[in-house]
């Protein structure tokens, strides 16, 4: 029975249970005048928690361990020679076992009942390719009953799963219902439910952070492992080739500097453009902007924020940089009467400046947001002076909301530097250390993308690279974000 | 400045009865969008006394009071019709810089709204906008006098640093209050000043506001008609946004003329 199947079971007993439940707790608080502690739909839920909520968990973890268990017992079967072979060797011949037995369950019932634990492994190959499963060439006889074995108590452990899941939702409904009393206090325990539920979701969101970041450690350390630490953080070349397959001599220059200085230089031009012209759209709606204007221009502000990355990519490729190229060949004519352009139809300009409109829309609606939430009295108490709207914006409104800005403005920030798309396409892939706006740069992000494109090996410093770039840009936007937590609080505690 | 004759003076009945005419207005009307909040109000605010406008919730009394320093421009659907004069001039004529009015006539809010900035920084905030101090000597006196008046001078002088949200809320108040007599307004409005304060907090504030009398014009919306009568000289009833009946306190309080007032002072509605 697939899992599929078995949730819908076990919910549907939920489903009975908490109506048996309702009509039980009906019942019971008719007759005797007492005052029943919950009311009926808290009873039900009561039931319905302990039908769905135990019976779940054990088939989530029935999913985790099954296999783990299910492998070290048909690996513990596995031939001397094997086991005293490389842990990779035992590996592949368990990933082949698997494949065999994933192969017989294609099989039609009656060609399957052919293949016992002493058919030759050349049999079953053919019987399989027959079918159109490819198998690996390296497979050996002893790993026929292996895959037999494996099929059976996989078979097994779905079938006592199915039972013992379907069984415990049956129990717990019956034990709930029959708790179900005048007294039993059912709406705190269903609090209680409601609040565990929700623990679990925030845990989930902290702890997947938390495996993200440990995914990138492991290959982080292992790339440092083999280039210096020193290498990569104060290296100015950014070289580092592809690797020939199974060459692993041939590391190329893995210096990040021109990376970092490229992500910050296009993030700072960016965040140059972005962050006055968004600030003051959003003190326009804000505070000048009539209602009906303000209804108007604000979604249509956010509709910006919605544009996927890609086509601002497309508009720096295709406009913007051709635009700035010919009008610098212009302008060079004009001075110098020689049309060679001196801004290259891919640079930090373009990227910054492509980027910039794409972050407008973030700085001025953040901002807006937090502008429109500085008390109405604050405003009042400074008009009721005597001073005009801007004297107003200029030291009471936006001293007020500086913090919020603030944050605002580094969470752009960090937009800004994990941008990939129109920095690939604005300002090309090329990793240059200049400090010329005019010239191309690249970032960390696209050599990301660049290091991860195509075939891979992961026991390379080429492809190992990219963990350490990831996790290096992680480092930095996590500061940014910190930084941003404490100017918030700080402010805080200032001004209340 | 006034001088102290004036302060004298004041303190006589007889005269106070006779005080020149500080702000009048002629046949107000307010309409928000489609609904009219003022019928056309009458009356006449003399000088160098306090004004209470009294009525039940809704009567449009905190309305007039913001047109009399346009505070209702801030308000997009508002609409003002009528005449509203500040020694003899209209001050919704095009011509009047409502900047330069509202210096001229300050305002003190329901809630204590400090800004999110030190004492010293509250109270400089009008002088420095209207460029009424040019040194920091001329501000820290600035600051002194002004909380002095106000009657907060002892109790933050030696925390002129800390911010004044920090401060409780009958002292947020006064400094409020501070912040608008250090732009030497002629005519100070306070629209419920004392509803979000203890009643001691609101004894000492309806304290000050008997001092201010002495130097500045005083239009004071309140829902508590034992203030009312403690704080004004002249009272003017509100209600469903008409004028019922306007005179000296003393008048209104023991012998009203309209039905409506009477009704409300004795607490038969409102």
């Amino acid at each position: 029975m697939s899992t599929f199947t078995i949730i819908l079971i076990v919910l549907a007993i939920g489903l009975v249970g908490a109506y048996l439940g309702y009509q039980r707790s009906r019942s019971q608080m008719a007759p005797e005048g007492m005052r029943p502690h919950s009311r009926p739909i808290y009873h039900a839920s009561f039931v319905a928690s302990w039908a769905i909520i135990p019976s779940l968990l054990l088939l989530a973890a029935w999913l985790v361990v099954s296999p783990i268990v299910i492998a070290a017992d048909v690996r513990g079967s596995f031939p001397e020679g094997v086991l005293a072979e490389s842990q990779l060797t035992e590996d592949l011949a368990y990933g082949i076992v698997e494949s065999l037995g994933t192969g017989l369950q294609v099989l039609p019932a009656d060609e399957r009942q052919t293949v016992t634990d002493t058919t030759p492994v050349k049999d079953l190959i053919d019987l399989l390719r027959q079918r159109g499963v490819p198998v690996a060439s390296a497979s050996t006889d002893w790993m026929v009953p292996m895959a037999l074995h494996l099929n059976a108590m996989q078979f097994w452990s779905r079938l006592a799963m199915t039972a013992v899941v379907i069984a415990l939702a049956l129990g717990g409904a019956y034990w709930g219902y029959r708790q179900i009393a005048v007294r039993l206090r059912a709406r705190n325990i269903v609090e209680s439910v409601v609040k565990g539920a929700l623990i679990a979701a925030s845990s989930i969101a902290v702890l997947t952070t938390v495996g993200i970041v440990f995914s990138m450690l492991f290959e982080t350390v292992d790339f440092f492992s083999r280039i210096s630490a020193a290498e990569f953080f104060f290296g100015t070349t950014w070289e580092p080739r592809f690797s020939n397959v199974g060459s692993t001599g041939n590391a190329g220059s893995f210096g990040f500097i021109p990376l970092l200085a490229g992500t910050l230089y296009i993030g700072f031009v960016a965040m140059l453009i972005a962050v006055p012209i968004g600030l003051f759209a959003a003190i326009y709606m804000a505070e000048y902007a009539s209602n009906r204007t303000r209804s108007f221009v604000k979604p249509l502000l956010e509709v910006l924020a919605g544009i996927p990355t890609i086509v601002y990519g497309f508009f720096a490729l295709v406009t913007v940089g051709p635009f700035l190229r010919d009008l610098s060949a212009q302008v060079s004519g004009l001075l110098t009467g020689d049309y060679a352009s001196f801004i290259q139809a891919q640079s930090v300009l373009t990227a910054g400046l492509v980027m910039a409109i794409m972050l407008i829309p973030f700085v001025s609606s953040l901002s807006d947001d937090i502008i429109t939430s500085v008390p109405g009295s604050l405003r009042d108490g400074s008009l009721g002076l005597g001073a005009t709207r801007s004297e107003t914006v200029k030291r009471v409104i936006l001293p007020a909301a500086l913090p919020g800005i603030v944050s605002a403005i580094l969470l752009t920030a960090s937009r800004a530097i994990g941008e990939t798309m129109i920095v690939v396409l604005a300002a090309g892939v090329a990793a240059n250390l200049t400090l010329n706006p005019l010239e191309p740069m690249t970032t960390i992000t696209v050599k990301i993308v660049a290091q991860l494109t195509g075939d891979l090996e992961f026991d390379t410093p080429q492809t190992l690279v990219a963990f350490a770039l990831g996790m290096t840009l992680f480092v930095i936007t996590l500061c940014l974000n910190i930084y941003a937590l404490y100017i918030v609080r700080k402010y805080k505690e200032q001004y209340e | 400045m006034m001088e102290n004759i004036q302060a004298t003076l004041n303190r006589d009945p007889a005269v106070q009865a006779a005080k020149p005419i500080k702000m009048k207005s002629r046949n107000v009307t307010v309409h928000y969008g489609a609904k009219q909040a003022l019928n056309g109000i009458s009356l006449d605010i003399p000088e160098h006394q306090v004004t209470a406008l009294i009525g039940p919730s809704g009567c449009g009394k905190s309305t007039y009071l913001r047109c009399l320093n346009r505070m209702n421009d801030t308000i997009d659907a508002a609409k003002v019709a009528g005449e509203i004069l500040l020694d003899g001039q209209d001050v919704y004529d095009p011509d009047i810089d409502v900047v330069e009015l509202r210096a001229r006539v300050g305002m003190v809010f329901q809630k204590p709204n400090p800004f999110p900035k030190s004492i010293y920084e509250n109270v400089v905030y009008g002088p420095k906008i209207h460029g009424l101090a040019h040194s920091k000597q001329d501000l820290d006196e600035v600051v002194q006098t002004s909380l002095r008046k106000a009657g907060l001078w002892n109790e933050v002088k030696d925390r002129l640093d800390e911010p004044g949200t920090g401060l409780s809320g009958g002292q947020q108040q006064r400094l409020c209050i501070a912040r608008a007599i250090a732009v030497s307004p002629e005519v100070i409005l306070m629209d419920e000043p004392c509803s979000a304060l203890d009643p001691i907090a609101t004894a000492t504030v309806e304290e000050l506001i008997d001092e201010l009398r002495e130097n500045y014009t005083i239009v004071i919306v309140t829902h508590s008609m034992q203030q009312a009568a403690r704080v004004s000289q002249l009272t003017a009833m509100f209600h469903l946004g008409d004028l019922a009946e306007s005179g000296p306190t003393e008048k209104m309080f023991s012998n009203p003329d309209d039905k409506r007032t009477q009704d409300y002072i004795t607490g038969r509605f409102g």
